[in-house]
C-alpha cells in the first residue's frame, strides 16, 4: 500500500514538475516570441553553414563539377591536408603571425597606455592620433602600406637608400624571407591602439589610495608599477591578449590585400589559404576540412577565454 | 617619535584655497585629531604632512627637519588609509613586509619585525591569508600593522574607521587608543566624526572651510567653543543656537526674542553682552544644560514640544524657540507629549553667547 502510494506520489510529483515547467514556459511565452526571430536568423546564417561546411569536408569537389554531384571521400580531405607540406607551412606562418602580432601589439599598446596615463599638455591629441590606425579602414591601410613597402616607389626603401643604409630599396613584400615580418609590422601598427585603449581603461581603475600607500611605504615609480599597477591589470591583460590572439588568428584583410599569400605561400595564413582554396580554386571540400580544423582550434581558444573570464569572476566573487 | 609643527600652512588648487594658514604644534607622543565636515581641508592637511600633496606655502617640521621638499618615504611617517589600501595580491605577511622590503632590510630582520607586529596586533594566525579573506576589522588591523612595522616618527591616519560598521568602529576605536597608549606614538588622526575625535584625541583641531577653528583638548573644545561653528559641530545632539536681541540697562542685560519673551542674564553673562559690538546675540545651550518644566516657573521660557525621542537612557525633546530648534534631554521617567506646553530654564553658568555677525564666542573679560 505504501509502495503504491509512494509510486503514485512520485508520478504525481513528476507530473506536477512537468506541468510546472510548462506553466513557467507558458508564463514566459512572450519572451520566447521575442527571441524567436533572432534564433531563426541564427539557424539560417550560422547553424546551417556550419553543418554544410562539415558535410562538404567529407566530399571531393573538382572544379567544373556541379556541387550537387560532389564525390564522397570520407576523411581523405583531412589526411591530404595533414600530410601536405603547405599545411605545415601555413600553420607555421599562422603561429608566427598570431604570436608576434599579439605580443608586440600588447607590449606597444601597454607602453602607450602607460605613457599617456599621466596628465600632460597635448595628451588628448596624442591619444586621438594614436587611435587613428585602428579606426581607419583596414583595406585602405593595406593599400597605403603596400605603397610604403613598394620596392621601386616605397618611401621606406627611398629613405634607406638616402641614408646610405642600403644600396637598393629592399624587397619587403616580394621576398620570401621578409614578407611575413613586414606584414606583421603592419598588423601591429593597426592593432596596438586596441591594446592601448583596453589598458588605459584598466589603468584608470587602479585605486589611487593603493599607489599612495605604496609611495608612503617607500616604493619608487618602478616598484609601484610592479607591486600595485601590474597585478591590478592582470585580468584586463588576459582579456586583451586573448581578444588580440583570436582576432589575429582570424586575420584576412592585411595579408590578402597586400600579398594574397605570396610569394610562394610565404605570407599565407589559415584564413587566406582557406579563402584561396575555396573561392580561388573551387576546392570546396578541402577548404571545408580546413575550416573545420580551424573551428576546432578557435573553439579551444574560446574555451580558455571563457574560463579565464569566469575564473576571475569566481576569485572576485569570494572577495 | 617626534613632534610635528605646521607653520602658516597654505594649499591652493587654482583659486580654491583648500588649507588656509593652518598653524599647529603636535607634541611628541600626542594624539591629535583633525576634525571637521567634508571638504574642510583636514585630509588635505594630512596629505601635506605625508608629502602626497605639495605645499603652496608655509612649513612642515617633523622632528627637527623641515620636510616640505622630502618624498613621503624620507619623512619617517606611516599612513593608515580609509579603505585600508592593502595590496590585494599579497598575503598579510607580505603586506606587512612590503615597507621593510622597500627599505632593503635583511630578510631575517624583516621576518622578526613582521612577526612582532603580528603578535602585538593579535593576527599571527592570519599571516598567510589574502586581504580579501579578512573581515573589515582584520583588514584595518593589518593596515595598522603595516604602519607599525615601520616604527615611524609619526602615524598619520585618514578616517581609518569610517568603513567599519558601527559596532566594530567602537571596538577599533578603543584598540587604536590602546595602541597609542602602549606605543606613546605621535598620531595625527583625520575624522569627520566628532565623537571619534572627542573620545580618542589628546587635542582636537576643528577645521572648517580650510581654516583652523579651534585647537584644544576635547574637554575645553566642548566646554568653551570658540565660535558658533565649533559649538554646533562638537557634541551630539548639536548645541541649540537661538538668535536673540540684547539690551542693557543699569548694569543688567536682557535677551529679548521676537516672540515676545525675554531672559534676564546673570552678571557674568551681562558683562559679555556689554563688551559685544553688536546687539544681535546668539544664545547657545547644550541639551543637558536646559531644564524642562511642565508648569510655569520664574525665569523659564514658554515653548511647545515638537518631537519626543526616547533613547532608553535619556529622552530627547525638541522644541521651537524664536525660530530655532532647541534640544533638551530629560530623564526617561518624565513624560512629555508632542505639542505639549513646556517651560525651559537655561543654566546661566553653562550657557554660551555668540556675536551673530562674527559668530565668535563673547568673552566676559
Amino acid at each position: 500500500m505504501t509502495i503504491v502510494s509512494g509510486k503514485a506520489d512520485a508520478r504525481r510529483r513528476l507530473q506536477s514538475a512537468r506541468s510546472d515547467v510548462l506553466r513557467k514556459m507558458w508564463e514566459h511565452r512572450a519572451d520566447y516570441a521575442y527571441v524567436l526571430p533572432a534564433i531563426a536568423v541564427m539557424l539560417i546564417v550560422i547553424a546551417y553553414p556550419i553543418y554544410y561546411t562539415i558535410e562538404l569536408s567529407f566530399f571531393n569537389t573538382p572544379p567544373g563539377l556541379q556541387l550537387r554531384d560532389k564525390i564522397f571521400v570520407g576523411f581523405n580531405n583531412y589526411t591530404a591536408i595533414l600530410t601536405s607540406g603547405v599545411f605545415w607551412q601555413v600553420t607555421f606562418n599562422t603561429l608566427i603571425w598570431t604570436v608576434a602580432s599579439t605580443f608586440f601589439s600588447f607590449v606597444l599598446g601597454f607602453a602607450a597606455a602607460l605613457a599617456l596615463h599621466r596628465d600632460f599638455v597635448g595628451r588628448g591629441v596624442l591619444r586621438a592620433i594614436l587611435i587613428i590606425p585602428w579606426v581607419i579602414s583596414a583595406v585602405a591601410a593595406s593599400y597605403i602600406w603596400k605603397w610604403i613597402y613598394h620596392s621601386d616607389f616605397g618611401i621606406i626603401g627611398a629613405i634607406l637608400v638616402e641614408l646610405g643604409w642600403a644600396e637598393r630599396p629592399p624587397n619587403f613584400i616580394d621576398s620570401v624571407s621578409t614578407v611575413l615580418p613586414s606584414l606583421i609590422v603592419v598588423n601591429i601598427w593597426r592593432e596596438f591602439p586596441f591594446a592601448m585603449i583596453m589598458m588605459t581603461a584598466g589603468l584608470q581603475t587602479v585605486p589611487e589610495q593603493l599607489l599612495r600607500a605604496a609611495k608612503v611605504d617607500g616604493a619608487n615609480a618602478w616598484q609601484r608599477f610592479w607591486h600595485v599597477t601590474f597585478p591590478h591589470l592582470r585580468n584586463v591583460s588576459t582579456v586583451t591578449i586573448l581578444l588580440l590572439a583570436v582576432a589575429n588568428f582570424n586575420s584576412f584583410i592585411i595579408p590578402w590585400i597586400m600579398t594574397g599569400g605570396g610569394p610562394s605561400n610565404a605570407s599565407h595564413i589559415w584564413i587566406t589559404h582557406i579563402y584561396e582554396l575555396a573561392f580561388g580554386r573551387q576546392r570546396w571540400g578541402v577548404a571545408s576540412a580546413y575550416s573545420v580544423l580551424l573551428f576546432i582550434i578557435l573553439m579551444t581558444l574560446g574555451y580558455f577565454y571563457v574560463r579565464a573570464l569566469s575564473g576571475n569572476e569566481r576569485k572576485d566573487g569570494s572577495a | 617619535m617626534a613632534h610635528v609643527v605646521l607653520k602658516d600652512l597654505v594649499k591652493t588648487y587654482g583659486s580654491f584655497k583648500a588649507v588656509n594658514d593652518v598653524s599647529l604644534t603636535i607634541n611628541d607622543g600626542e594624539f591629535v585629531a583633525l576634525v571637521g565636515p567634508s571638504g574642510c581641508g583636514k585630509t588635505t592637511t594630512l596629505n601635506l604632512v605625508a608629502g602626497l600633496t605639495s605645499v603652496t606655502s608655509g612649513d612642515i617640521v617633523i622632528g627637527d627637519r623641515v620636510v616640505n621638499d622630502l618624498d613621503p618615504k624620507d619623512r619617517d611617517i606611516a599612513m593608515v588609509f580609509q579603505n585600508y589600501a592593502l595590496y590585494p595580491q599579497k598575503s598579510v605577511y607580505m603586506n606587512l613586509a612590503f615597507p621593510l622590503q622597500m627599505r632593503k632590510l635583511p630578510k631575517d630582520e624583516i621576518d622578526k619585525k613582521v612577526r612582532e607586529a603580528a603578535r602585538v596586533l593579535d593576527m599571527t594566525q592570519l599571516l598567510e591569508r589574502k586581504p580579501r579573506e579578512l573581515s573589515g576589522g582584520q583588514q584595518q588591523r593589518v593596515a595598522l600593522g603595516r604602519a607599525l612595522v615601520r616604527d615611524p616618527a609619526v602615524f598619520l591616519m585618514d578616517e581609518p574607521l569610517s568603513n567599519l560598521d558601527a559596532k566594530l568602529r567602537v571596538q577599533m576605536r578603543s584598540e587604536i587608543k590602546r595602541f597609542h597608549q602602549d606605543l606613546k606614538a605621535t598620531i595625527i588622526y583625520v575624522t569627520h566624526d566628532q565623537l571619534e575625535a572627542v573620545t580618542m584625541a589628546d587635542r582636537m583641531a576643528v577645521m572648517n572651510g580650510g581654516y583652523l577653528q579651534q585647537y584644544d583638548s576635547p574637554a575645553q573644545v566642548f566646554a568653551h567653543p570658540a565660535n558658533m561653528f565649533v559649538a554646533s559641530f562638537v557634541g551630539s545632539p548639536a548645541m541649540s543656537l537661538i538668535p536673540l536681541e540684547a539690551s542693557t540697562a543699569n548694569g543688567g542685560a536682557v535677551l529679548t526674542s521676537a516672540e515676545g519673551w525675554s531672559l534676564e542674564l546673570s552678571q557674568r553673562n551681562a558683562r559679555k553682552v556689554e563688551r559685544a559690538t553688536t546687539r544681535k546675540v546668539v544664545l547657545g545651550a547644550r541639551h543637558s544644560t536646559i531644564k524642562l518644566h511642565k508648569s510655569a516657573v520664574p525665569g523659564a521660557i514658554p515653548a511647545k514640544a515638537y518631537t519626543v525621542e526616547p533613547t532608553g537612557d535619556v529622552t530627547f525633546v525638541q522644541a521651537f524657540l524664536s525660530g530655532a530648534i532647541v534640544n533638551i534631554s530629560v530623564p526617561p521617567n518624565v513624560a512629555v507629549a508632542p505639542d505639549e506646553q513646556i517651560w525651559l530654564e537655561f543654566d546661566q553658568e553653562r550657557m554660551h553667547l555668540f556675536d551673530s555677525e562674527t559668530e565668535m564666542a563673547l568673552e566676559a573679560s
